[in-house]
């Protein structure tokens, strides 16, 4: 690792780390016992507000509803931030402002799902390579850190990922520490400070890794863990020590950050995100799970889904994927590019995530390549199908799909009209709606924020 | 000398034979040409001998060669990454897998990839899967500032894939690169001058003693078909500043100079067209990632091409595609790059005839035309959609195998596979 950070350019080499390093299903999220979670947490709580909005009428809209639905020359009705009414042919109710969508697209928002916009923040310097804010690497047990704490809201990554339809986003922590801390999911709206961002009333994750991650970063320092099977002997200890307090019914010390989000995980408060690739490494973490009573949400990268979606199943346990990524390190040679079409095949949950600033442009186009991918190998997915994988299948994990990731009466008006076909590399975002506001407009140069880092820059 | 000259009498005897397998006729193509041209409409190409023949509206496929009947799908020349690692390569986080640099050692200028280069490399499988069949493999870091290597020419055939060692000398230049050369960019120029000068010393065979030079004579040899003007320099670099001061150098010693990544050439636009410089570049990397990117934007390659200046692809900007997936993260690159501007035309060009020309291999290899070779590829949509792929893929006039270990992967896991048994029985 030193012989790349030393000659290859730093940021790229970076960015390659957060992969080689970092980062459920809804109802079986839910907490476990109702003793009152055991520090307040208020003091952080999300004070975004929705920017201005006018109840909207968009007609003439080929609808994907992000639900598997599909209605071409549709309409949708927005009213108050919220989707009141849909349906084919002619609208039946109006609004103040008509937008004529002229048979191109409309989506619900995207939502990445794994994502460091914010902690993983350009420009990166060199001083990146020594400390940065993607996790907490002093210890393998960072269970009590908090990602929201590391956010520079001004990264230009989100103002890119906005323009390119994503409207939702969890950042999680890296994936160097066995328990990395806890993820934060944020609406993709400019704002001054991070609690402006944070999505309302959304569970905070955590993050934990298995794998190579861990075992060469504490390894080489010559620390612990050095192996698989050592990881798992902390992970075990770490748990064990927590279901012996809860046995006791002693809430965790207040002063121990770690234990509380441990506590947080065992009764079911936090949901639990794995980055693993391999098929063993996914099976040992389920067998943990198992053994200390919690569920996991949704594995990560998880390359190796494909090997066994069947357990996937039994577990209630999702996958967020690549398209395509594979073989940069030795876990992910077993990489496919049919994974997420299988695993969806297989009656699984699948979403795609990003994992990188750049991908986190594209996310519909992972999901077309991914399903062309299931195609050529003998899995046929409908693109209203596939687009599940960037919308509601995102929103399922997060726990947030009775708000987000699909056109449904009740739902937020998260929305994104398409210049064409979202599945094709030509098209883009033309106006993106977050809760009924009109946040981006590619036609309108009054609403394209920037970040203010790029404010001055702009070279001559 | 009889018998050798015989012998290799015979040698052609047997290369004409192989030959009868290296010719056909393509029918009902799309043939996007890969000169910059519109595409031919219901184009039949033939083929003889692994050279391109003909290529001509409606004409009648010649009697007695296969066909292949494209039935209106596009036809274009193999794609060609202007700048990429696979060969070079096989676990990244592996260093023990991984050719495409030195850190310590002697070699700067001198340090040669094309003897590592390894044709049964997955990542060149995927590649040819995916539609390249042309590369420049070029080292990712030397021992002495601000060198990098020689790169190498590739031609993804199965079996042998050096077309041409030492195709170019690379350099990288900026903050990131800056502390091999002690912490400034401006001495990295300046080592970059001197090894210049001092490469002109060894050519004027005035070469002053080892402990008055900063340079070895192996990278000093390697230097002289630079400043001979043969052999491109390829300078890697992203800010304004730093491709201006590259253009001052090509005019100052009369270079054949590539730039590389030149995230920000789109403010020098004019000045690089005017030099006649080409440039490889990612047209998705538009983040301010550092400090040299501040002026990063989608647009880049369309500016650049509307000044009139050659462009080739490479992809960096996710960097496990620069390698990994360089087939698909090339096509995408290139469709983003459409999707801002860039005419469909000139995006095919810069992954075929634009790297071909830059990289000295437009004669043979980049455009469907008389007397390339026939290196080509029958896609089953737009080509630079990736999520399309080919369905015929043509070397030399043979029809090459593009199945990757991946899709036998996926086969055996398939879901509609009987798993009575293991996978690992299927």
């Amino acid at each position: 690792m030193i012989k790349r950070i030393r000659y290859r350019s730093t940021p790229l080499l970076l960015l390659l780390m957060l992969a080689a390093a970092p980062p459920g299903r809804g109802d079986r999220d839910r907490r476990h016992d109702d003793r009152p979670a055991p520090v307040p947490t208020s003091a952080y709580d999300s004070r975004y507000r929705p920017l201005p909005r006018i109840d909207t009428l968009i007609v003439n809209a080929n609808i994907l509803d992000g639900a598997g639905g599909r209605i071409d020359g549709g309409w949708v009705l927005v009213r108050d931030g919220k989707i009141v009414a849909s349906g084919p042919g002619a609208p039946t109710q109006g609004a103040p402002v008509t937008i004529d969508a002229k048979g191109r697209w409309l989506t619900p928002g995207l939502i990445d799902i794994h994502s460091h916009d914010g902690t993983f923040v350009a420009p990166l310097t060199a001083n990146d390579s020594e400390y940065s804010d993607v996790s907490e690497v002093s210890s393998p047990n960072s269970a009590g850190t908090w990602v929201e704490h590391s956010i520079n809201v001004q990264d230009p990554s989100f103002k890119r990922a906005l323009e390119s339809g994503v409207t939702t986003l969890q950042i999680l922590p890296g994936s160097i520490p066995l328990i990395g801390g806890r993820s934060v999911v944020l609406k993709n709206v400019p704002a001054n400070d991070v609690t402006g961002m944070k999505f309302p009333g959304a569970a905070q994750g955590v993050k934990m890794s298995c794998g190579d991650n861990a075992r060469a970063f504490f390894g080489s320092k010559g620390g612990a863990p050095n192996s698989r099977m050592g990881a798992m002997k902390m992970f075990r200890e770490i748990f064990s020590r927590a279901r012996a307090g809860r046995s006791e019914g002693k809430p965790p010390p207040p002063d121990n950050m770690d234990a509380q989000t441990i506590d947080g995980i065992l009764s079911g408060d936090l949901r639990v995100h794995i980055h693993c690739y391999r098929a063993d490494d996914m099976t040992n973490m389920l067998n943990l799970a198992k053994e200390f009573g919690f569920h996991i949400t949704a594995f990560h990268h998880a390359t190796e889904a494909y090997k066994i979606p069947a357990r996937l199943n039994e577990d209630g346990t999702c996958v967020a994927v690549w398209a395509d990524w594979w073989g940069f390190k030795s876990e992910a040679g077993d990489a496919i590019r049919a994974n997420a079409a299988f695993v969806d095949a297989s009656g699984g949950c699948v979403a795609l995530h990003s994992d990188s600033p750049y991908m986190g442009q594209h996310l519909n186009i992972e999901a077309a390549k991914a399903m062309a991918s299931g195609k050529r190998a003998g899995v046929a997915i409908a693109p209203e199908r596939a687009l599940r994988w960037v919308t509601s299948n995102p929103a399922r994990i997060l726990g947030l799909d009775d708000r987000i990731g699909s056109i449904a009466v009740g739902k937020n008006a998260d929305l994104v009209v398409w210049s064409g076909n979202p599945f094709s590399v030509y098209s883009h975002a033309e106006q993106v709606f977050i809760d009924g506001a009109l946040v981006f407009d590619r036609s309108n140069p009054a609403r394209q924020p920037k970040s203010d880092f790029e404010v001055g820059r702009q070279p001559r | 000398m009889k018998p050798l000259a015989i012998l290799l009498g015979l040698i052609g005897l047997a290369q004409a034979c192989v030959c009868q397998a290296q010719s056909l006729a393509i029918v009902h193509a799309k043939a996007w040409t890969g000169t910059g041209a519109s595409a031919v409409e219901d184009a039949t190409i033939v083929v003889r001998n692994g050279k391109i023949v003909s290529i001509a509206p409606g004409a009648a496929a010649p009697a007695g060669l296969d066909v292949v009947d494209a039935a209106g799908k596009v036809v274009t020349p193999g794609f060609f990454s202007g700048a990429t690692q696979i060969g070079l390569m096989e676990v990244s986080s592996a260093e023990d897998t991984a050719d495409e640099s030195v850190t310590s050692g002697k070699l700067g200028a001198a340090f040669d990839v094309a003897p590592a280069l390894n044709s049964n490399s997955l990542l060149v499988e995927q590649a040819r899967s995916d539609g390249i069949l042309w590369a420049l493999s070029y080292p990712s870091g030397s021992a002495n500032a601000p060198f990098l290597g020689q790169a190498a020419l590739l031609r993804l055939q199965e079996g042998q894939i050096l077309d041409r060692a030492k195709a170019a000398v690379f350099a990288r230049i900026g903050g990131g690169a800056a502390s091999n050369a002690g912490g400034s960019r401006a001495a990295e120029w300046t080592l970059l001058r001197r090894a210049l000068d001092e490469a002109k010393m060894l050519k004027a065979e005035r070469l002053p003693p080892a402990e008055d030079r900063l340079f070895s004579r192996i990278d000093l040899e390697a230097l002289q078909p630079i400043i001979g003007g043969l052999t491109p320099l390829a300078i890697q670099t992203d800010r304004s500043s730093d491709i201006r001061e590259a253009l001052k150098l090509k005019r100052d010693y009369q270079l054949k100079l590539v730039l590389v990544g030149a995230v920000e050439a789109w403010t020098v636009a004019d000045e690089i067209a005017r030099d006649r410089v080409p440039v490889i570049l990612d047209p998705a990397a538009d983040l301010p990632i550092s400090y040299d990117a501040i002026g990063a934007r989608l647009d880049n390659a369309a500016i650049l091409d509307r000044a009139g200046v050659a462009l080739g692809i490479t992809t960096t900007a996710n960097m496990i595609d620069t390698n990994y997936n360089v087939g698909e993260s090339s096509r995408m690159a290139a469709g983003i790059a459409v999707a801002n501007g860039l005419p469909y035309a000139s995006a095919i060009r810069a992954l075929t005839e634009g790297p071909a020309a830059i990289w000295g291999a437009s004669d043979k290899a980049g455009s469907i035309a008389p007397g390339r070779l026939a290196d080509l590829i029958v896609w089953d949509g737009d080509p630079l959609e990736p999520s399309s792929a080919p369905i015929v893929t043509i070397v030399g006039g043979r029809t090459v195998s593009t199945l990757t270990r991946e899709q036998q992967l996926a086969r055996r896991y398939s879901p509609s596979t009987d798993k009575t048994w293991p996978p690992a029985y299927h």
